[in-house]
């Protein structure tokens, strides 16, 4: 481990080295922008930045029901500025700067601009107001003079951190008191391909950090001593700029406040050799075959080897290194010698037995460059099915398979990419069926069924760590196959596991599905050897880590190979007093491509801080709350079961509430009292609410591989598609406006406006789409109008519809079909998870459907599945949205 | 005969304080990045059990000749090991251990104390056993 000892920030110990001879070659007109632009200049850089201020409110604003925010929050950023700039000593003397300017500041910080509170009643908001789902954070206010080169994105998006409170208490027991969590959530990469929207890249090899804490320059640090030294904005240190700074890669010299790191605080640095151990190494792809019978009888294995086969020309592959291994596993492992293709297409199949010590035939003609063995790579699989289409073995040796496929790649790491149909049940890591019946929906549910059944599935992923190797799971049977203890595998080695029940290739719904998914799944942009280090500035300290990658020291995750589509969550703790007027968070990945570069993506966010309860929970973010009580919940789930997870939620609703009434709301009106909550919160215990109904959390009867499956999902996702998995979008379409479903000005399809998750907005003549985030509902009441059905699914009779798993029929001279196919297709399209919905057709419940339907079984599992999506209603024998309100009314009143 | 047994016990005792000494100090590194999970759990685990079986051994041995009381005292800890055994917990896992960090540290440090008064305690019997030998 190279990097630094325990970080120690201490607050009274800025070292300021005597100010250097003024006039020093090259900077004659530093100072003059270093000290700060002047107002002329700031008008300039301002706008953009007061802009988005006011665009940011305007937005709450209209989403607030045309509140007024204007008035109170912003009071003109230019007008501190200008009074903040001549009073900015230009050299900090160490007796200003050991107080670390609080006191040339303090008359600023008095009118510091915050959120400002609004309160609202939860039950005058009822149908809560979904289209809060979408809107943007309270803003982060952050006054233009704190930041060198004010611009746009000065500040890190939401897509890329968000935190739970927007402005952050300054002492632990203001934290404490508010009961609201302090987390962020973090997303470094917002799309499968890298080349969507990248952020600005510096290549000129100039990295300038921290001495002291390693933090990266930012747009928040100070430049003091004109020019010459920066201050850092974590730790406080006043660090020499190095010449390199003001120029490009040529020596020649450039507007510092032009750079990148000033501009932009989410940048991505081509890093020099010293952040990498070894050269970049080339992609590689272990695929790791289950060729037992379940899997020939499901059609698992053809399915994967065809979507394989079409997606090699996609396969990351940007240098040409890319290398690929295939090994089919029943009983025995089978491994492939595969020749490159000038010397012939002799593909031999090796089958080694003994699964104790699997050993390895032919290494180098078994691991092999896929550039230079891809027609015999297609030969090999176009062939797999065939081979073994006659194989009747259950047995799957998935524990040998794993160590073989782990022995091949291990001196370069990469991918093992597993495909199963089968439970694990022969050599190490063998696996038994747990039993689920006696103990589900019990207290004791979590801790039989859910814990990792064999010890070899946490250890193996730790010699994958020290490898850099990270193990996917695609898996699709009707049987059990204990997912539980399988994403274990995934978890700790920055993998995914993804979970395919009743898969049948029979269904070309299901075929669809999984080989869109797959397909996605290993053509997603590859970066190897990830380490991700988050940084908070003085008192703030990481001190949990929520996602799937592996803890390699108490603050540095590391995942073998960096996922494009997953988020994570850390906790933070206030160690210290706060006692700044802003804070600052800072997120480096560090990243081996698939091009051959090694690469450090940076991200900084300042927050406001505050002495005020009000204030923050003013600033307080709903969505990512959420996320962070998921995490929470799980682990609750993992160490005291649902029903304590069940609670856990609830109780942090309470809380939140409860304190709000006692330190916030001071209404002493008894009785019929209101539940009073701020405005930027008001989704928050719905979202709460509809977590407990999720199938990760809620009561009965549910099988284990699915819980252990949508468990998996919520704490990886995410935040946009998790917290439509929590809260899913309904569309109403039988009465959608004209202009929806149809291509707008830009080309885009238009959708409808969606409305409340509730069976009470359902008519039984209606026509509606429930988007889950993993499905898509399409429910047609029961009493349509046959000109609706006809208009739709192209025939008279309801009853004729093919309901289940399907896809629209296109009919070529209904409009309105087509606008529905439009809208389903527009829900399907996205470029940040692998995620294909499938669609579902429900019929709903009418007097008059035939009571002994053939049908009639499936139809009713079907609505009940399609109604538990409906989160505001009461699902089994949980509460409605407003009961649960009225019970947390009762008991914040007690 | 009673002072060698507490004379032995004295012994094994000192090699647990120490074990536990040392399991505490690998755990401070751990939070200090001095060290990394994977190293520390498969240093720690090969100590964990031979504690607990030197443990079990010297109570076992006060049970054999009669030592009621000096075995009552020793029961809390058996039974904690005992039943982490049998549960297949006693071991560290490397994937979880910064969120059960603070868990192991506790664990390690109360049991320090309970082996740091039976120091002390073995000393005195020890001494008093000798007396009791020379009258």
């Amino acid at each position: 481990m190279s990097h630094h000892k325990k970080r120690v920030y201490p607050q009274t110990q800025f070292q300021y080295s005597a100010p250097p001879p003024a006039g020093s070659p090259g900077y004659a007109a530093a100072p003059g922008i270093a000290v700060a632009p002047g107002p002329q200049q700031a008008q300039q850089f301002l706008t953009p930045a007061q802009q988005q201020l006011h665009q940011q409110i305007d937005q709450a604003t209209n989403s607030m029901g045309n509140m007024q925010l204007h008035n109170v929050p912003v009071v003109d950023p230019n007008s501190f500025y200008q009074a903040g700039a001549p009073s900015r000593p230009v050299v900090a003397d160490p007796v200003a700067g050991s107080q670390y300017n609080e006191q040339p500041y303090s008359h600023i910080a008095i009118g510091k601009p915050m959120n400002q509170l609004y309160q609202i009643d939860l039950f005058q908001e009822l149908p809560p107001p979904i289209t809060d789902l979408s809107l943007p954070p309270p803003p982060l206010l952050v006054p233009p003079d704190k930041i060198v080169a004010p611009s746009e994105d000065a500040n890190a998006s939401p897509d890329y951190l968000r935190c739970t409170l927007n402005a952050l208490p300054k002492s632990n027991s203001l934290l404490k008191k508010s009961k609201l969590p302090l987390a962020m959530v973090i997303r470094p990469y917002q799309h499968l391909d890298d080349s969507i929207n990248p952020p600005p890249l510096n290549t000129d090899g100039c990295i300038v950090r921290c001495r002291r804490c390693r933090s990266y320059i930012n747009p928040f640090v100070m430049f003091l001593d004109g020019g010459r030294r920066w201050r850092c904005n974590f730790c406080g240190l006043g660090n020499d700029v190095p010449n390199a700074f003001d120029m490009d890669s040529q020596g020649i010299p450039v507007n510092r406040y032009e750079r990148n790191e000033i501009q932009h605080a989410v940048v991505e640095y081509l890093a020099p050799r010293e952040y990498a151990v070894r050269l970049p190494p080339p992609s590689c792809y272990a695929f790791i075959f289950d060729v037992s019978q379940n899997s020939i009888k499901n059609g698992l294995l053809a399915t994967a080897t065809r979507t394989l086969l079409e997606s090699l020309d996609s396969l990351p592959n940007h240098d040409e290194r890319t290398r690929i291994t295939i090994l089919a596993v029943d009983h025995t492992i089978h491994y492939f010698s595969i020749p490159p293709d000038e010397e012939g297409d002799h593909i031999k199949m090796m089958d080694v037995v003994d699964l104790d010590e699997p050993f390895m035939p032919m290494p180098d003609t078994m691991f092999v460059t896929l550039k230079q063995c891809r027609a015999n790579v297609e030969k090999l699989l176009s062939q797999i099915p065939e081979i073994f289409q006659s194989n009747i073995l259950p047995k799957f040796a998935l524990g040998p398979a794993l160590k073989a496929a782990h022995n091949l790649i291990k001196s370069i790491g990469g991918k093992i990419i597993v495909t199963s149909a089968t439970l694990p049940n022969v050599g190490i890591g063998k696996l038994n069926k747990r039993n689920e019946a006696s103990v589900v929906n019990t207290n004791k549910e979590a801790s039989q069924l859910l814990s990792c059944g064999d010890a070899f599935y946490k250890s193996f992923t730790i010699d994958c760590n020290t490898t850099q190797v990270t193990i996917d799971l695609f898996l699709a049977s009707d049987d059990y196959l204990d997912v539980a203890s399988l994403s274990s595998l995934a978890r700790y080695t920055g993998g995914q596991t993804h979970f395919y029940p009743g898969f049948t290739a029979l269904n070309l719904i299901d075929v669809t599905k999984f080989s869109k998914e797959f397909s996605k799944h290993i053509t997603m942009d590859l970066s190897m050897e990830a380490v991700m280090r988050a940084r908070g500035s003085t008192g703030l300290r990481m001190s949990c880590f929520y996602g799937h990658f592996f803890n390699r020291s108490s603050d540095l995750c590391a995942f073998p190979t960096f996922p494009r589509d997953q988020s994570y969550v850390f906790e933070i703790s206030l160690d210290d007093e706060l006692v700044r007027d802003y804070a600052y968070l800072q997120i480096a990945v560090l990243l081996s491509q698939n091009t051959g570069q090694r690469r450090i993506r940076v991200i900084t966010v300042c927050l406001p801080t505050t002495d005020n309860l009000a204030e923050v929970y003013a600033s307080a973010d709903q969505l990512a709350m959420t996320a962070y009580y998921a995490h929470k919940g799980i682990e609750t789930v993992m160490n005291s079961g649902f029903e304590a997870a069940r609670e856990y939620l609830d109780k942090s609703v309470q809380d939140v509430l409860a304190t709000y009434k006692k330190e916030i709301a001071m209404s002493n009106t008894a009785g019929g009292a209101p539940l009073r909550l701020c405005a930027n919160l008001r989704m928050w215990p719905l979202l709460m609410h509809s977590m407990t109904k999720h199938m990760a959390f809620r009561s009965g009867r549910i099988a284990a591989d699915h819980r252990a499956a949508a468990l998996n999902a919520l704490e990886s996702m995410p935040l946009p598609h998790f917290i439509k998995t929590i809260y899913p979008t309904v569309y109403s379409l039988h009465d959608m406006p004209d202009e929806a479903g149809l291509p707008n000005e830009n080309g885009e399809i238009v959708l409808p406006q969606p409305i409340n998750a509730t069976s009470s907005l359902f008519e039984r003549y209606g026509l509606y789409l429930i988007d889950t985030g993993m499905d898509i509902f399409l429910w047609l009441g029961g009493d349509a109008v046959p000109e609706l059905v006809m208009d739709v699914f192209g025939t008279q009779d309801i009853m004729q519809i093919q309901i289940g798993k399907g896809e629209l029929p296109i009919l070529e001279d209904s409009e309105f079909n087509e606008r529905v196919r439009n809208v389903i297709c527009k829900l399907r399209e996205h470029d940040d998870v692998i995620i294909f919905k499938t669609l579902h057709i429900v019929r709903g419940a009418s007097p008059s459907e035939p009571v002994n339907h053939a049908s009639a079984k499936e139809v009713a599992s079907l609505r009940l599945w399609a109604t538990s999506q409906l989160v505001e209603d009461k699902v089994q024998s949980s509460f409605t949205y407003r009961e649960f309100l009225q019970s947390m009314k009762t008991k914040i009143s007690k | 005969m009673g002072a060698w047994l507490f004379t032995f016990a004295f012994v094994i005792n000192t090699i647990n304080t120490f074990m536990q000494v040392h399991f505490t100090i690998m755990y401070a590194d751990l939070e200090a990045d001095y060290i990394n999970p994977i190293e520390l759990c498969s240093k720690v685990n090969n100590l964990i059990t031979p504690e607990a079986g030197l443990h079990a051994f010297n109570s076992l041995l006060f049970l054999l000749n009669g030592y009621w009381f000096v075995f009552l005292l020793n029961v809390p800890v058996l039974f904690f090991n005992g039943r982490k055994i049998y549960n297949k917990l006693q071991l560290l896992d490397a994937t979880e251990i910064f969120r059960t960090l603070g868990k192991h540290k506790r664990e390690s440090f109360l049991k320090l104390g309970f082996y740091l008064v039976m120091f002390f305690f073995y000393l005195y019997r020890l001494v008093m056993e000798l007396i009791a030998e020379n009258d």
